[in-house]
């Protein structure tokens, strides 16, 4: 049986945190694959540190406690018209703003506006030893010092605990639009991709549903639509299904929050370029995978089935030389597939977690 | 020793020692630190870097790695007991995949040549630091470069998607991918940005971006630097996101007519270059929008260039306004700071304020999109004590974006010039961690020493630390004069011959 | 535990002044603009990527940046004229940097003034003494170059035993001379007389391409210009001056001050390097009485083709066919002169040229005066690059406005197994108007 800890404040936190020998963090859970805590380990529930500090909505800048969900920044920014264009998955569950930057999740807008990485400005997080630490800042722009808040996205928890976290947002479209399009199959769409990759089109998001159909959604102004959308359809030769209005959001919300993903099946997210689909593909038809690429096919998402092991998964991965990691299900580690870092994460690990409370990357 | 573990990896010709080989290596953009190093290698290969890099490691000599030198803050400074690594030539473009949107360049490629290695493909690499027509791809990596169209596209740190780095012991990692979204800890990104701390970059890979379809640039102008300021802010609070937003005061204006006349409006106290980008359809009604908000916000008149001709002409004012202030002035300081956007208009007022308080010219050219000043402080260095005068203007400034919230540096690092600020900007425990991240990194204390972290820290520490703990003792070294208003580094030498 | 070593740090911007204080202050009255020069770099590296020398050799100390601190070690007594030199002596002089510089550096009013002031304090080898004489002593008289360069072409089969700079030298000298053309001292103007101008005739122009004035003067008839080419002028000494032999230069100088009238409304040359060398007369001759004689004839001083673009050309008939034509800059009147768009005025009023521009317009040739003698590696290197940039961008032929960058041109599109005319602006000018008239005495590209 795990010990639950969860403080209200960083004090408590800081208390808490060198009280255990072995830590994990936990946001809400919702991707419990990085969250569940390894045998021996205490789970520090940070879900009670919430609570927006400062928004400026002129300023298009928010901090907010890492506890804080998702939900609750997306309705805050929403009544100024504003939004977080990463995009992160799982609102609808909980997930929390730590949760998010940890597990290093961006949903499918990343692909135009960029990941958590390229929105997150500064964090206050607490290391190994529980000391609180400050990096970036809250500003748009700081070049002062090692850019540790980049590091903790994607730390899945094992670097640092998060309780305080600076982002820029963005103003909110007018309109959105989306037109799918089924290409002859695999090759097709790909060399599709391949030629919107250089076209000026500005795609807020681009996802590939194998074998054929690809998603491509615009955003902007409402009046300018309809001229995109043509233009659109006559660089990609191919008739394809409109959508717009409320049916439309709704629809990506499905693909952002994985409602896609069977009961049983575990989300894992793969790194990836448009080039390397083939022989993923070619590897995961046989088995029956679900899946889906995002971001103009640098990310694919897996619905793993659960009762498949994760072992599988990091030799297939490994095989070509693919780094992914789950967000659900229960893997033994959540890292499969090729990792990098090499000597650098290890020191760079070292550096926040001395004495290895945290579990290994 | 060194010459000789040196001349096992270099024919003598790419080994510089003699003294008017080592000068010109002095000192970086940053003209107000020189050291002489004790020699400069030439490399032209990665596998002579990791062997360099092994042979310091190996001989406790540190070193700086070297990419063009237009470093503002002392970044390429050399130590003196240690080498320069020059990466220069090590230039090359090594793929370009249009279909990935991704180059793969060796860190001595020019920023402005992937650009134009990619033209052809309808794609561009998106940071553009003023001084992209010569500044490394690898110096914009450790010093997170941005540049006027960051505004959109974001800093340097969201164009490298990957590297293979030599450490500071010669070990080498591969860090990143091809990928625009990293799996795990985005060590890259920490990587980006480090100063050149945590070790050499040596093959970068660099996400490219689609050329815009539609272009539009305005130039405003305003009666008062305050009134541009404060327009930025309306531009951003209205939700427009343009690719680019800068602004310019009648001495930096007065300097790029000076320098390349662009034919910017006369007789104007300030004015404001805004740049859209996108489709067709958007950008032209954003456009009109865009022309509302500035003739909302004060702006005396309203330009657009006739054509690309011009509006090239109107950015080259702009990008080489640091360098042109040198018409104005036989020498300045360009500073580096950020305040949130919402409060341009009350920093620029009070820059102003301080320019009068001083009695010293102040020159402003910067990022207003991100709030990102960039003051040139004018001075005259043959007057007594000018200098010093000046610097500690900067301080102050700095100090008043850090009261407002902002930072030390936007984009030009710490390196030498800021390493008094680290502190005032950032409470011990943080820059501790920092350090101890370079000391997991570069245990031996090798690459780029001195930089980033005040000495006299430096030695508390090493004093207070177990002497034999301490990879190498007498290793840590660098003292330097006391950057802009420095509080203390009080006895560190500045021969100012 | 041992104590850490400091670094020693000096304030750039500090030192600056102390120029002021050393000693050639007194002596060489162009001290001024050097310091100018010096205090006016910020160190910002934008010159290196159009510096020829930096970007073949990739060196600091090659750089117009590097050369900067480096003059201004030696002027400030901190380092030996000698140990400068090799980087200094590397220098093309192409004044690229003067171009590319946004902080308005005028490194030509440097480098000249420190190389004559170099040069005094030099101790040079015999060879190299020889060579540099032997230069001085041919190039600028057309009569000796003519017999020196048919010696050198006896010399040829020799070729191996002259490495190096000697060895470069008999390279360039073409395989035939044309016949001497000796110039009238007056042209008159066809028709209506529009202008009277002074030709400078330049001294290797006449021995390798004599037809080039002879279209030049050609051209200028036809546009109702009336040209004397006066007889006691001489070289215009900027060979001498680039070396750092300002009393040679100073002796061609004052020679043509007293050649040229000053009833001609300018002095108008087709030699990029002779028109760029006069215009630096004023400096030359700073602080002495004939200072303002020297500023005035610099200043009355143009380059044909900026004459001819102000005057207002006469609409010149088509080429026979279409030509693909690729405009090379010279760096003496891009850089120096800042001539660009006059020429490619000229040459665009031509109805069936198309003008083409070749990448880098900015990068050398390697010509640059007697720079291929000097450094023959680093100006093949310049040569190849120019000689492949503009066969990319698939001209049938070249024009210039300088006889250095011809011949090199030329030389190296014919290693490159691509012969294509290479000829002046005023040449294909010339073209067009006689081939039009139907006269067989046009040159044709
Ligand atoms: C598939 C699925 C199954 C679910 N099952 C249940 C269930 O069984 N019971 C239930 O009550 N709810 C469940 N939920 C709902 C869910 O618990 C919450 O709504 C939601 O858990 C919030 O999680 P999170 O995004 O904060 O990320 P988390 O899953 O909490 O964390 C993700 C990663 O981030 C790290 N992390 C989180 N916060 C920080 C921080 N501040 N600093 C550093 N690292 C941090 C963690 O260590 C972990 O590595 C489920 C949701 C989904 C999608
Ligand atoms: C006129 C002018 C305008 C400028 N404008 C801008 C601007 O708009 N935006 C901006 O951000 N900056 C600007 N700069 C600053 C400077 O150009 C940038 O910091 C640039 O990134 C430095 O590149 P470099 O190749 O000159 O690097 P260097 O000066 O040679 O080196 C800088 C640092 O990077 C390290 N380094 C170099 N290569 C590597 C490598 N491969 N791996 C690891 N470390 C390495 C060096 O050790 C050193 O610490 C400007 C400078 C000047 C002179
Ligand atoms: S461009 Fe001008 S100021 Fe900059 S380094 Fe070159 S000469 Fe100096
Ligand atoms: S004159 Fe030409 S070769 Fe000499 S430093 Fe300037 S650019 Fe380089």
């Amino acid at each position: 049986m795990s010990v639950r800890l969860r403080p209200d404040a960083v004090e408590e936190a800081q208390e808490a945190l060198r009280g255990h020998e072995r830590v994990l963090p936990r946001g809400a859970g919702t991707k419990p694959a990085l969250s569940s805590p390894p045998d021996g380990t205490v789970t520090l529930d940070v879900s009670g540190l919430t609570g927006i500090e400062e928004y400026d909505p002129e300023e298009l800048t928010f901090t907010a406690r890492a506890g804080t969900s998702l939900g609750e920044i997306e309705a805050a920014l929403a009544e100024n018209g504003q939004y977080l264009p990463f995009d992160p998955p799982l609102v609808a569950a909980g997930a929390t703003l730590g949760g998010a930057v940890a597990a290093g999740t961006s949903g499918p807008l990343r692909y135009r506006s960029g990941g958590v990485r390229d929105f997150i400005l500064g964090v206050r997080f607490l290391d190994g030893e529980g000391r609180l630490v400050r990096a970036g800042g809250r500003v748009v722009k700081n070049a002062a010092g090692f850019d540790l808040s980049k590091l903790m996205v994607g730390s899945a928890g094992r670097l640092g605990v998060m309780v305080e976290l600076s982002f820029k947002v963005f103003p909110q479209p007018q309109a959105w639009a989306t037109l799918t399009v089924d290409c002859a199959g695999l090759d097709d769409a790909l060399a599709l991709m391949g030629a919107l990759a250089t076209a000026p089109l500005d795609l807020e998001a681009l996802d590939l549903e194998p074998p054929g159909r690809l998603w491509l959604r615009l955003a902007g102004l409402a009046d300018a639509m309809p001229a995109r959308l043509e233009r659109l359809e006559g660089i990609l030769e191919r008739s394809g299904e409109r959508l717009e209005g409320e049916e439309e959001g709704a629809l990506w919300r499905e693909v952002r929050d994985f409602a896609w993903v069977a009961e049983d099946a575990a989300i894992v997210k793969v790194a990836l370029v448009p080039k390397r689909v083939p022989e993923l593909e070619a590897k995961l038809e046989p088995l029956a995978v679900k899946r889906r690429y995002g971001a103009g096919a640098n990310i694919a998402w897996l619905a793993w089935p659960g009762e498949r092991p994760a072992q599988e998964l990091d030799e297939l991965l490994r095989s070509l030389g693919l780094a992914g990691v789950f967000l659900t299900g229960s893997p033994p580690k959540p890292m499969v597939g090729t990792h990098r870092g090499g000597a650098f994460a290890q020191r760079v690990k070292s550096a926040l977690d001395p004495s290895g409370r945290f579990p290994d990357v | 020793m060194l010459l000789s573990a040196l001349g096992a990896i270099y024919p003598p010709a790419r080994i510089l020692t003699s003294r008017a080989e080592l000068a010109p290596y002095e000192c970086d953009a940053l003209t107000s630190f020189r050291a002489s190093p004790r020699a400069v290698v030439l490399a032209e290969s990665t596998d002579e870097v990791v062997e360099t890099v092994r042979a310091c490691h190996r001989l406790g000599v540190p070193y700086v790695a070297r990419g063009s030198g237009t470093s503002l803050s002392g970044g390429s400074l050399p130590i003196e007991e240690g080498i320069v690594i020059a990466l220069n030539r090590l230039n090359r473009i090594l793929e370009l995949d249009p279909e990935q949107r991704t180059a793969v360049v060796e860190p001595g490629a020019i920023n402005s040549q992937v650009s134009a290695a990619a033209a052809p493909h309808n794609l561009f690499y998106a940071p553009d630091p003023s001084s992209q027509s010569i500044c490394s791809i690898g110096g914009n990596l450790a010093f997170n470069a941005g540049g006027a169209h960051c505004l959109k596209h974001g800093m340097t740190s969201s164009s490298v998607l990957g590297a293979k780095v030599v450490l500071p012991d010669g070990e080498l990692v591969e860090l990143g991918g091809e990928s625009i979204e990293p799996v795990g800890p985005d060590w890259m990104g920490l990587f980006v940005g480090s100063e050149g701390m945590f070790g050499i970059a040596l093959e970068i890979t660099l996400r490219l971006m689609p050329s815009a379809d539609r272009t539009r640039t305005v130039l405003s102008a305003y009666e008062s630097l305050e009134a541009a300021g404060n327009a930025a802010a309306k531009v951003v609070a209205a939700g427009l996101l343009p690719v680019a937003m800068e602004i310019m005061d009648k001495l930096a204006i007065e300097a790029a007519e000076g320098s390349v006349k662009p034919g910017y409006p006369e007789g104007i106290e300030a004015l404001m270059i805004v740049e859209l980008e996108g489709d067709h359809e958007t950008v032209d009604r954003e456009f009109e929008q865009l022309l509302e908000v500035l003739e909302g916000a004060g702006a005396t008149e309203v330009r657009e260039p006739d054509d690309d001709a011009q509006r090239a002409l109107y950015w080259e004012g702009r990008k080489s306004a640091f360098s042109a202030v040198g018409w104005l002035s036989p020498d300045y300081i360009v500073q580096d700071g950020v305040v949130p956007r919402t409060r341009l208009g009350e920093a620029l007022a009070e820059i102003g304020r301080l320019s009068e308080e001083h009695g010293i010219r102040v020159a402003n050219v910067f990022h207003a999109g991100d709030g990102n000043l960039h003051p040139l402080i004018l001075f005259k260095g043959s007057e007594e004590g000018a200098l010093e005068r000046a610097e500690e203007l900067a301080g102050e400034i700095l100090r008043m974006c850090i009261r407002l919230g902002g930072s030390v540096t936007g984009e030009h690092g710490i390196a030498m010039e800021k390493r008094a600020f680290l502190p005032e900007m950032f409470g011990e425990e943080d820059i501790e961690m920092m350090r101890r991240l370079w000391r997991a990194v570069d245990p031996a204390q090798i690459a780029n020493r001195g930089k980033m972290f005040l000495p006299e820290e430096e030695l508390e520490r090493d004093e207070a630390a177990d002497p034999d703990a301490a990879p190498s003792s007498a290793a840590v070294a660098g003292t330097a004069g006391p950057p802009p208003g420095g509080a203390s580094s009080g006895e560190a030498r500045r021969d100012t011959r | 535990m041992s104590l850490p070593v400091p670094i020693v740090l000096r304030r750039f911007t500090v030192s600056l002044p102390v120029l002021h204080e050393i000693k050639i202050h007194q002596h060489e009255p162009q001290a001024e603009e050097m310091a100018a020069a010096i205090e006016q770099c910020i160190h910002c590296g934008f010159c290196l990527p159009t510096c020829p020398t930096h970007v073949v050799l990739g060196e600091e100390m090659d750089s117009p940046r590097g050369r900067i601190f480096l003059m201004k070690e030696v002027l400030e007594g901190n380092m030996e004229v000698e140990e400068a030199a090799p980087f200094i002596d590397c220098c093309v002089g192409c004044d690229a940097c003067v171009t590319a510089c946004p902080s308005g550096v005028r490194y030509d009013e440097l480098i000249v003034p420190y190389r004559a002031h170099a040069e005094e304090r030099r101790e040079r080898d015999w060879r190299d003494r020889l060579l540099r004489r032997l230069i001085a002593e041919t190039l600028p008289y057309p009569r000796r170059f003519r017999v020196a360069a048919r010696l050198g072409r006896l010399a040829r089969p020799l070729r191996r035993l002259a490495p190096g700079r000697a060895g470069a030298m008999l390279d360039l000298l073409p395989e035939t001379l044309p016949r001497a053309r000796p110039l009238p001292e007056l042209q008159p103007a066809d028709g209506e007389r529009r202008a009277r101008v002074a030709l400078l005739a330049g001294c290797a122009q006449q021995v390798l391409a004599p037809e080039i004035n002879s279209a030049t003067l050609r051209v200028l008839a036809r546009n109702g210009v009336e040209v004397v080419v006066p007889r006691e002028q001489g070289c215009c000494g900027a060979l001498d001056l680039h070396s750092g032999a300002s009393a040679r230069a100073k002796a061609h100088a004052r020679r043509n001050f007293r050649a040229f009238p000053d009833d001609v409304d300018a002095v108008v040359t087709n030699a990029a390097g002779c028109g760029s060398g006069v215009r630096e007369y004023g400096l030359l001759f700073k602080g002495s009485a004939e200072e303002g004689q020297a500023r005035e004839l610099a200043e009355r001083t143009v380059d044909v083709s900026v004459f001819l673009d102000e005057l207002g050309l006469k609409p010149p008939p088509p080429l026979p066919e279409p030509l693909e034509l690729a405009y090379q800059d010279a760096c003496h009147l891009a850089h120096a002169q800042g001539v660009r768009s006059a020429p490619r005025a000229l040459l665009a009023a031509i109805p069936n040229v198309n003008l083409l521009e070749p990448d880098d317009w900015e990068l050398c040739c390697g010509s640059a005066g007697t720079y291929n003698i000097e450094k023959p590696d680093v100006a093949d290197e310049l040569g190849r690059r120019k000689a492949e940039a503009l066969l990319a961008t698939g001209a049938e032929a070249v024009a210039t406005g300088n006889i250095g960058c011809l011949t090199q041109i030329e030389a190296h599109l014919r290693a490159l197994g691509r012969e294509l005319p290479v000829v002046h602006t005023l040449q294909v000018l010339d073209r067009a108007y006689e081939q039009a008239s139907g006269s067989p005495r046009a040159a044709s590209p």
